[in-house]
């Protein structure tokens, strides 16, 4: 029996199943008791909960002014005391899980993995603290140093000042000029607690959340929801974008790197944003194109790269942790521009079917598949989740021309900026 | 052969306000078994196949032999593309893992692509190509990883200590071998070894998420892919280390020294289980807080660089605690959990220990989160002590510590460590 003939047969026997599934379970939507918006995506078979709460809200506040308010406004609530005597932290922590604050420039995420019996009793005491902040001195300060500890952190991080350089000089204005963790410990400590006050009362009202749930959860324990005021929320914030872009550009920093960007589609053109999904992960994947041209000329550098659906417009973005010379980068840009013509047809296929099943494999634990059904809320577009079944539906409608089209149209103007440690530059600015 | 099948619903006593159940059946099929936990909520197949091809399958002499073979079954050509592309082309991934007595080999698909993904791996599997340039990719794949490998500190420094507590020689040796070893070996070696351990008696499959997607009948056809027959263990002896101190140094090109130490630790199916799992969070917890910056709400690379690793499915099982001396103060870190330790073996424990059996608890969960992990502790479990509700007796064996347990263990394993530190360079 040939190799054919037994992929023959095992193709038929997978047509004699139903097997169209998405790796988001079966969802339900709603409006919470006082405003905003809940996806529940219930198994009851997971062996952990996964509760998101997503806000529209500036990383530098409604002014644009203060860099880092929304990270320091979400930590300080996530460590107020609560009419129960401990804190969000405390609760999360005590109860064996984890709690996770994320800014960007556009929204604040605070994601909470828990064990399924703590899941009811944290859900309460998050929409608590964030739909009815009682933020204070002492909760300003841990708040305060908690942010503090990422400001002086992302200084070693490459590929985090590389993705803040080139978002300053992708966009104009704020928010998505600044970036979400600022770049000095006196951005932070100049933030008073009205600011913070007035910040987390304006973004983290319950009409501007998008509260996520995935895993051993259950829509019944949407009755512990009981705090927040009932506002409409706010839009999508979109980014003004700068009219040149200068080509590339040199920082230095205590690190290494080199990051690269191209301003994409709004996530309204869903099948563009899939096709630059699909692009990235045939460069930039593990064993993507670019990323095994890259590991072969250099096997110290770390390439990342992804499409960030924002809600208008997006960023493909590219990050070469550790590069010190041209190289990776030339790599980089050389396998981009490959993209403008089409693939052929089974390299297509091939491709495609490997890109669907990276997405399946990215969202199949709680924690992941509420962060996708999160993001994609607050961005505007709740049923374009990857790993739902519209995604898969608009990703399996690609093709070559298609995505050699949108390549052409949306990445064949890069931004790039190389990061140089500081003690081997001779010119450029300081981050 | 006739067929021995149990159905067995696991129900998760804990947790009776949210979770349902964990569904898992065993079939037996002589020597072989097949675990199935379908799960309607995936989207994917997973499957794991574990053969009896480990380390303790290689002569001392053999060393990184056993990794060869399985990198050579995904490097097997399948028309003109290796299995890893095939499979990845297909809408799927393989990987595998070397262990002391096994090899696991670990494949998983969207469920629409499984069957065909499976009937690739099959047919490598079945009738690998041992030519010289497949044998030659997969050495040169082995040492990439292997590269990857001795640059991580953590990895090494475990390594090192595996040599030096494992049950044998072959078994504790450097699961992929190493590039001076692997160069030795031709590829009749490596056809050789794969004849002679690739055989399934005592294999087990462990299948989980979309199991409908291939059907009992595809996994039937998946463990009947190997010749009957069974092995043995290569025995060999394991050198006592001489020296007062138990203390292994290693260099590698890495920027931080770390230290790494190996206590023993009570297998899973021990009554000390669920105690060394709360203890472990314990540690875990203690190691994070001192290095931990006072005050902040979420965790930061400092408390990344300490842990407590609990490895329960190793023979022997042990505790390995590590820290990056890289940030903060490895010495006062360690040395402050040190103490705790010693402490906790020898004075009366006052007060709740339910924060840390809730962390040892949150830990699992997240730990069984991903269905490679799933078919891995299902399979596990079914070897070790015949059923696969590794949720719930995990669970259960946490629930029931008691302080005087959490003492017990504490005082019976925690007072003879194995030190490993792994060292900057000079050149670096």
């Amino acid at each position: 029996v040939t190799v054919r003939a037994l992929l023959a047969m095992a193709s038929c026997i997978a047509l004699a199943f139903p097997l169209c599934a998405s790796a988001l379970p079966e969802q339900q939507s709603g409006t919470l008791p006082h405003g905003g918006t809940f996806i529940v995506a219930s198994d009851l078979t997971a062996p952990t909960a996964a509760i998101d709460l997503w806000f529209r809200a500036p990383d530098a506040g409604y002014e644009g002014t203060m860099p880092g308010i929304a990270r320091v406004a979400a930590a300080s609530a996530a460590a107020t005391k609560l009419e129960i005597g401990s804190s969000l932290a405390q609760m999360v922590t005590a109860a064996g899980g984890q709690l996770t604050i994320s800014v960007y420039p556009d929204l604040v995420s605070v994601g909470i993995v828990v064990p399924p019996q703590a899941a009811r009793r944290i859900l309460a005491a998050a929409t608590s603290a964030y739909f009815a902040p009682a933020i204070d001195a002492a909760a300003l300060t841990d708040g305060e140093k908690d942010t503090m500890v990422q400001v002086l952190q992302q200084q070693y991080e490459a590929d985090v000042l590389a993705q803040n350089a080139l978002f300053e000089k992708l966009f104009v204005s704020a928010p998505g000029d600044q970036p979400p963790v600022p770049m000095t410990p006196t951005d932070v400590s100049r933030i008073t607690l009205t600011d913070v006050q007035a910040f987390a009362t304006r973004a983290f009202r319950s009409g501007n959340a998008f509260l996520t749930m995935a895993g051993a959860v259950d829509s019944a324990m949407l009755d512990a929801v009981t705090d927040g005021t009932a506002q409409s929320p706010d839009r999508p914030i979109d980014e003004t974008t700068a009219s040149s872009i200068p080509e590339t550009s040199t920082e230095q920093a205590d690190v290494a790197g080199a990051g690269i960007a191209w301003i994409g589609p709004p996530v309204s053109d869903e099948r563009a944003a899939t096709a630059l999904d699909f692009i990235a992960d045939y460069l930039f994947g593990d064993d993507g194109t670019a990323a095994r041209a890259v590991q072969q000329q250099d096997p110290h550098v770390f390439l990342r790269g992804q499409f960030i659906t924002l809600h208008d417009p997006g960023v493909m973005l590219v990050m070469l942790d550790g590069a010190t010379s041209d190289g990776p980068q030339e790599s980089v840009l050389a396998a981009v521009r490959a993209m403008q013509q089409p693939l052929a047809q089974p390299a297509f296929d091939a491709a495609r079917e490997a890109f669907l099943y990276h997405i399946n494999q990215q969202t199949q634990t709680p924690g992941e598949q509420a962060d996708m059904l999160g993001w994609y809320a607050a961005e505007g577009a709740p049923n374009y989740a990857p790993g739902g079944s519209d995604y898969d539906r608009i990703a399996r409608s690609l093709d070559p021309d298609y995505v050699a089209a949108v390549a052409r149209r949306y990445l064949s103007r890069p931004a790039v900026v190389r990061i140089v440690e500081a003690a081997q530059s001779q010119t450029g600015s300081s981050i | 052969m006739k067929f021995v099948r149990s159905v067995l619903v696991f129900a998760l006593a804990l947790c009776p306000a949210i979770c349902s159940a964990q569904n898992a059946s065993v079939t037996r099929d002589g020597s072989v078994t097949i675990v199935s936990q379908p799960d309607p909520n995936a989207s994917l197949t997973g499957v794991e196949i574990t053969i009896d091809a480990g380390l303790d399958r290689q002569q001392l002499s053999q060393n990184g032999l056993a990794a060869l073979a399985a990198q050579t079954i995904l490097e097997t050509p399948i028309d003109n593309e290796r299995l890893l592309d095939a499979v990845s082309s297909s809408g799927g991934s393989i990987n595998f893992r070397i262990e002391s007595h096994e090899v696991r080999f670990y494949v998983e698909a969207l469920s629409a692509d499984a069957p065909t993904v499976l009937t690739l791996f099959s047919h490598a599997l079945s009738a690998p190509d041992f030519s010289a340039a497949t044998v030659h990719a997969a050495r040169e794949a082995l040492y990439a990883k292997i590269a990857a490998q001795q640059g991580e500190p953590l990895d090494v420094g475990i390594q090192m200590l595996d040599l030096a507590v494992a049950d044998g020689a072959n078994s504790g040796s450097p699961p992929l071998g190493n590039p001076a070893s692997l160069i030795q070996y031709s590829p009749s070696d490596v056809a050789a070894f794969y004849r002679a351990y690739y055989r399934r008696g005592n294999e087990l499959i462990s299948a989980v998420g979309r199991v409908d997607a291939v059907g009992e009948r595809g996994l039937l056809a998946l463990a009947n892919t190997l010749p009957a027959g069974s092995t043995r263990a290569i025995e060999t002896r394991v050198i006592p280390l001489r020296a007062q101190g138990q203390q292994l140094v290693a260099r590698r090109a890495i920027s931080s020294p770390w230290l790494v130490v190996d206590y023993a630790a009570p297998p899973f199916n021990s009554n000390d289980y669920g105690p060394m799992l709360v203890l472990s969070a314990f540690l875990q917890r203690t190691l994070g807080d001192i290095a931990e910056v006072p005050g902040t709400i979420t965790p930061t690379l400092a408390s990344q660089a300490v842990g407590a690793e609990y490895e329960f499915d190793t023979a022997p099982a042990k505790l390995t605690l590590y820290v990056d001396g890289g940030i903060g103060d490895a010495g006062q870190s360690f040395g402050a959990a040190l103490s705790v330790v010693k402490l906790l073996g020898t004075t009366k424990i006052q007060g709740s220990i339910d924060q840390f059996k809730r962390i040892a608890e949150g830990d699992f969960g997240e730990r069984a989160s991903t269905l490679q992990e799933q078919a891995w502790l299902a399979g596990l479990f079914v070897q070790r002590t015949g059923s696969p509700a590794y949720l719930s007796a995990t669970l259960r064996a946490i629930d029931a510590t008691t302080p005087a347990d959490l003492q017990r263990v504490a005082h019976r394993y925690l007072g003879n460590p194995t030190i490993a530190l792994v060292l900057p360079r000079t050149s670096n």
